[in-house]
């Protein structure tokens, strides 16, 4: 068991490391080039004070971007995967809370965001979706050693 | 050479190197982001533009013993559009027997061309033609966000079909002269927590659309309420 774990879980952190950095990146992406727009994202959850959520809303798209990158590449595994797994525990505590309080939002994760119809709602999808990605990064702060990675570990 | 101790070292150089780079892009792209998010007072500002109202273009914006109505508005959305089609006479009638005061706050979250449209907007509102200019926009909404159909060409086309002819009005689009000033306008919408378009404050309390705007009745009774 031992020797299978050390063998495969390289390939399933490879794995793991390029589809959390692959969806870091891509949402952070998409919502870099419409920051009013991500900053009402954040407003529409009602969490935080006006101005605080006016600036997460600029920070969050540049800081997804950087982290979706350094996972890619496979640089600070853990450290990358320790921050990508709050981020996600972060996104899951907002949306249930959204959803908990009865706001009838989009989740803003990958642009859009805001006020939407109470029937068009994605609550669930947007929590499993967003589990699912903080799975994957406490499988990389276990197992940080993965292949085709920037950090080399001193044997 | 290759096996000794130094290697390691010598690698992660390279990937501190890499990740060096990287925050330092973000960082140099990120900071003047938020440094230039503050609303400049200084910016140029069309007729009827109200700073005390956000910045909204103000019609009846001397009128205090009546109705306020704040329309957070953004050209480019769609339900932007259907409140133009359902409220937009009715709006129009309020303003003409000064019943109410209204403010347009034009916001550009959209796109580009929501910011061009904003632009000419305050444009024709210096050539006393914004309510005219505003309802011929959105009854010519594109399907699609950013589609590259408001060129200037567009819009000055668009302000030729209301009746403006002045080359004054050209240029200001052309220049986008006002385009700090629609930067004021989300800045202040912004901080007045305005979430989606359309939001609509009466007297300051922000209506419910789905019941509020649910028809035009519906509408003039939550405007009647004040």
């Amino acid at each position: 068991m031992k020797i299978w774990i050390e063998k495969t879980s390289p390939w399933i952190g490879l794995v793991s490391r390029l589809v959390l950095g692959g969806v870091l990146f891509a949402a952070g992406y998409l919502k870099v080039f419409t920051l009013e727009k991500s900053q009402m994202s954040v407003r529409a959850y009602e969490l935080l004070p006006i101005s605080l959520a006016n600036f997460l809303g600029i920070v969050l798209p540049f800081a997804e971007i950087v982290l979706g990158l350094l996972l890619i590449i496979g640089a600070f595994t853990r450290y990358m995967a320790l921050l990508g797994g709050a981020i996600m525990f972060i996104f899951i505590v907002a949306i249930a809370s959204a959803w908990a309080r009865g706001l009838t939002i989009d989740c803003g994760c990958f642009g859009g965001g805001g006020q939407v119809a109470a029937n068009e709602t994605k609550y669930l999808q947007e929590i499993v979706r967003d589990a699912g990605l903080l799975l994957l990064a406490l499988f990389l702060i276990r197992y940080p050693v993965t292949r085709f990675s920037l950090d080399k570990v001193q044997k | 050479m290759t096996k000794d101790k130094g290697a390691p070292k010598k690698d992660n150089f390279t990937r501190n190197l890499v990740v060096a780079v990287i925050v330092g892009v973000a960082l140099i792209m990120l900071v003047p982001t938020l440094l230039s998010k503050q609303s400049d007072e200084s910016a140029a500002i069309p007729a009827l533009a109200s700073v005390e109202d956000g910045y909204g273009i103000a019609l009846n914006g001397d009128l205090t013993s009546v109705p306020k109505i704040e329309i957070y508005e953004d050209f480019q959305c769609p339900y932007c559009a259907g409140f133009e089609g359902l409220a937009g006479s009715y709006l129009e009638e309020l303003v003409a027997k000064k019943e109410a005061k209204v403010v347009y706050n034009l916001m550009t979250f959209i796109g580009l061309e929501s910011l061009s449209a904003a632009n000419a907007a305050g444009c024709a509102a210096d050539e006393g033609k914004f309510k005219e200019f505003h309802k011929l926009l959105y009854a010519n909404l594109p399907n699609k966000e950013n589609s590259g159909t408001w060129t200037n060409e567009y819009l000055k086309a668009a302000g030729q079909g209301v009746g403006i002819s002045s080359q004054q009005f050209s240029s200001c689009v052309d220049d986008l002269k006002y385009a700090n000033w629609t930067k004021n306008i989300s800045a202040a919408a912004s901080k007045a927590n305005v979430n989606s378009t359309p939001t609509i404050l009466i007297n300051g309390r922000k209506i419910d659309n789905k019941v509020e705007l649910a028809s035009l009745d519906a509408f003039k009774a939550a405007v009647a309420k004040g």
